[in-house]
């Protein structure tokens, strides 16, 4: 492990976000010497998906603005020769501000818990009370005290003992789906059989709401034993099932690591309440929130939009108007152009045309019924596991991985203006003729001019969906019109623990929308509409019918998406810039780019061809026959594929057949 | 399923530090070769043998690290949905084996929940039965061996037992033990993922089962 790196690459990336992990792939793939390196422990940069734990050591990085100089890193000034100069690159990320964290959940513990297998990366006393802050002004619960979380060791032994408890009992509850409501009292009693205290409140609150459904009680110290489980993802994106990122993954065969669940309903808020959006033709017929009337509408209207262009006359003295001026001219009732206008072509911001709004509608409809009957895929384990996926392929082919890896400057040859290569913190220079960046490492002196826009985002966990239906894993989409015009719409997404992003009989909840001041006073007063917080004492039932924050966090990402290469002072032209997740709700501005891009460096390779199946791959040089059954026998030589390449099957699929 | 030519199809992969023989060791099992000087394959993924145990086929899908580990910037998507672990060590290097326990913590942040779901009593959280340690001797011949042991078999063992692990010594130059390791794997995971279906006596899918994109099928608005 002590090996040094290699010094001589054809191109080398610096950020694993995912349109740099994208570019990896295909460099990699057309037979580039790739290094790809990030300065973090974890891949991804803000496309990166953590466990419990894993988020607040991020947290705590990011509250901690000031530890500018850890680790000695080796001067380069003495490295630069006199034919060349030096760009320097930002040494802390600045992407990230406003973090804000709330804890709601019962945080009374006795014991020091750290998450099972949490990887000791911050060995100082772990996270402190430093990320929760009191809500005081904000009406919320007296309550929400600081965490006193503590992650001082604990035998590795006893922890991994009391989870296995924990699991245990969640199995029963697994067993019976149905039931699972009414078992939550019996998980909760077990987890915490160490502590009297806690047996005797659970059940009382057990008996005080005996005629109301039983809720499960999900103490900070559960969140935190079962953090393993929870991925959560700094950016809130879904795939469309006929998107540029899915026929990328078919294409290039990178969709063999990573699996994925449908979206399962799409949602409206509407007079204060949650919906549900029928959109399918059969969810329009069952809907029973539709009159006979609506459905012959709502059916026509859709149907006429997913062909719109052949019937110019119907909307051509409408393409300067904005789309809800124009929704309203169609016989639709209010019910419908909310749900049209909101939920299927998610445009809320008025000045959405005409066209883009029935192009919006139809890309919906096209996707739709691919995959499922919503029009969305959501990987599991989280957003963060594509960029790795990508990387994956990229070192199939070659590419060289290292993280926690940090480069001081780009060393650029005077003469001729392009850059040669980098300095990394040991001092170490690694040349190569292309350099793919991505934005958050520019200095502050190359970005002077750059006009950044800001993403606001919530991550909360919850103990029940926003809208509760006979199954408890559901998988939705909920976009909040804006109070006031001109505002922003909100959009909201709740996953369930089968995408294994959460906990069971938890909700994890990612709330988006692009910034006009700090996250939390953008996002809260939909978190207030939609959820109460947790409180141990009697609630009343208006209140009780809502779902109960569990643990909250508001931050701000720095969107980089859209900005010219131009506003970049000083860049050498083989220096190429990726930006950072932009706020969209797809993954198509990231793909683009990546292509771009390729296209740019190399213009006549093809982009991300698919692979050659492992199945028929032949190894040079093999004289000798192989000793038994041997239909898989291997080749290097030609990386030409099969078409069975993309029907290649998973595992688990077969396991469960 | 009916089409296909195997009874069960696993997922199994191989962690350890670069160099201790991960590869050679896949390439013995899957080829019966052992390829000398074996730089880093490019553009295999992973390697397949299909085995016949007790008269059901069994295909074993073998993935390698991709030369990830090297700078220990494995990606966590790599442990994902695996059904059993090969951790490997080099029993002439002394490095190889004191990094095991980081290679522990390492599979018991990330491997996959459905290693649990699947295939093992899902009572357990991380079921560390699952993973087999196995060492490689794959450098030099054996006498080279013997003088140049730095990892006792006692202390190997002794590890192994202390984590509840099956240990195997292999050597991939020889094929000793390989064909058992990977045979012994395998009547492993037909026997916990036989023990899973009874137990949890599945009608409908488990929570944590994703599809692959290319599997889902077409059904149009329209």
């Amino acid at each position: 492990m002590a090996d040094s790196l290699p010094t001589e690459f054809d191109v080398v990336i610096i950020g694993t976000g995912l349109p740099e992990s994208i570019l990896a792939a295909a460099c990699s793939r057309i037979g580039q010497r790739v290094l790809h390196i990030d300065s973090r422990s974890y891949y991804g940069g803000n496309w990166a998906s953590f466990s419990f734990s894993g988020l607040l050591t991020w947290l705590k990085e990011h509250q901690q603005n000031n530890d500018i100089g850890e680790e000695s890193t080796v001067e380069w000034q003495d490295l630069i020769h006199e034919t060349e100069e030096a760009i320097s690159l930002r040494k802390k990320d600045e992407t990230i501000q406003h973090t804000e964290a709330f804890c709601y959940a019962s945080q009374d513990m006795e014991d020091n818990v750290e998450e099972v297998g949490a990887l000791q990366k911050n060995p100082s006393s772990g996270v402190s009370s430093t990320f929760t802050e009191v809500l005081d002004s904000a009406g919320l619960p007296e309550d929400s005290q600081s965490s006193n979380f503590n992650s001082d060791e604990m035998s590795a032994k006893h922890t991994q003992k009391s989870d296995r408890e924990i699991s245990l009992e969640v199995t029963d509850v697994e067993e019976s789906v149905e039931k699972e409501k009414y078992c939550g009292d019996k998980t909760c009693m077990h987890t915490v059989s160490d502590k009297d205290g806690n047996k005797d409140e659970s059940k009382s609150t057990v008996e005080d709401n005996a005629n109301q459904p039983i809720r499960n009680r999900i103490t900070y110290l559960q969140i935190v034993k079962e953090g393993r489980r929870f991925n959560i993802d700094l950016v809130s994106k879904l795939l469309y099932s006929q998107g540029l990122l899915i026929d990328l993954l078919i294409k290039s065969d990178v969709s063999r690591y990573v699996e994925f669940k449908n979206v399962t309903r799409i949602l409206a808020f509407r007079e204060g309440k949650v919906e549900q959006v029928p959109c399918s033709r059969a969810d329009v017929f069952n809907s029973k929130e539709l009159t006979m009337v609506e459905k012959r509408m709502l059916m026509k209207f859709l149907t006429f939009c997913l062909e719109y262009e052949q019937h110019p006359d119907e909307y051509q003295a409408f393409r300067q108007c904005s789309f809800s001026e124009y929704l309203k001219t169609k016989k639709l009732t209010p019910n419908l152009q909310h749900f049209v206008l909101h939920s299927i072509a998610m445009t809320s911001e008025s000045s959405c045309t005409t066209i883009d709004g029935l192009n919006a509608i139809k890309n919906f409809l096209q996707c739709l019924g691919r995959f499922g009957n919503t029009p969305f895929l959501f990987p599991l384990y989280g957003q963060g596991e594509i960029p790795q996926c990508f990387c994956r392929m990229c070192a199939v082919f070659g590419g060289i991985y290292c993280l926690r890896h940090k480069v001081q400057c780009f060393v650029v040859d005077k003469e001729s203006g392009r850059c040669k290569a980098i300095i990394d913190h040991f001092g170490q220079r690694i040349n190569a003729k292309y350099f793919i960046v991505e934005d958050s490492y520019l200095s502050e002196e190359t970005c002077s001019n750059v006009q950044y826009k800001q993403i606001s985002r919530a991550v909360l966990i919850t103990d029940q969906s926003i809208l509760k239906t006979d199954s408890d894993q559901q998988t939705s989409i909920l976009i909040v019109p804006p109070a006031e015009p001109g505002a922003c719409a909100v959009r909201v997404t709740e996953l369930c623990s089968s995408t294994m992003t959460c906990m069971k009989d938890t909700y994890l909840v990612h709330l988006t929308c692009s910034s006009s001041k700090t996250a939390r006073e953008d996002l809260e007063s939909v978190v207030k509409k939609l959820f109460t917080p947790y409180t141990e004492t009697e609630i009343n039932k208006e209140e009780l019918t809502k779902p109960r924050l569990l643990w909250a966090l508001y931050f701000n990402m720095r969107d980089s998406s859209g900005i010219s290469r131009s506003s970049y002072n000083g860049l050498p032209s083989n220096v190429y810039v990726c930006s950072g997740p932009d706020c969209g709700l797809g993954n198509e501005h990231a793909v683009k780019q990546a292509e771009t891009l390729f296209q740019e460096i190399f213009p006549t390779e093809e982009f991300c061809p698919p692979p050659p199946n492992p199945e028929d791959i032949i190894f040079d040089g093999d004289d000798k026959q192989p000793e038994s059954s041997g239909t898989n026998n291997v080749i290097v030589a030609t990386l030409e594929s099969s078409e069975e390449g993309k029907n290649q099957e998973s595992p688990e699929k077969h396991l469960q057949n | 399923m009916s089409m296909e030519d195997y009874d069960f199809l696993f997922k199994i992969v191989l962690i350890g530090n670069a160099g201790v023989g991960k590869t050679c060791l896949v390439r013995r099992f899957t080829q019966g070769l052992f390829p000398p000087g074996q730089g880093a394959t490019i553009g295999v993924d992973f390697m397949i043998k299909t085995v016949e145990i007790n008269g059901e086929k069994v295909k074993l899908q073998i993935w390698d690290t991709a030369g990830q580990e090297r700078f220990r910037s494995i990606t966590q998507s790599y442990y994902r949905s695996a059904n059993a672990l090969i951790l490997t060590y080099d029993i002439t290097c002394e490095e190889s084996f004191r990094c095991l326990p980081e290679w522990l913590r390492e599979i018991e942040q990330y491997a996959s929940n459905k290693v649990i779901t699947v295939l093992v009593a899902p009572e357990v959280s991380f079921d560390i039965t699952s993973i087999t340690c196995i060492s490689c001797r794959f450098v030099g011949n054996k006498i080279d061996l013997a003088e140049r042991r730095e990892v006792s078999q006692q202390r190997a063992e002794e590890f192994s037992e202390a984590q509840d692990m099956y240990y195997l010594e292999t050597s991939a130059k020889e094929s000793d033990n390989v064909e058992k390791l990977f045979l012994d794997l395998a009547c492993r995971l037909i026997s916990e993922a036989r023990q899973n279906t009874l137990v949890n006596n599945v009608s409908s899918p488990l929570p944590g089962e994703g599809k692959s994109i290319s599997y889902l099928t077409c059904c149009n608005f329209n």
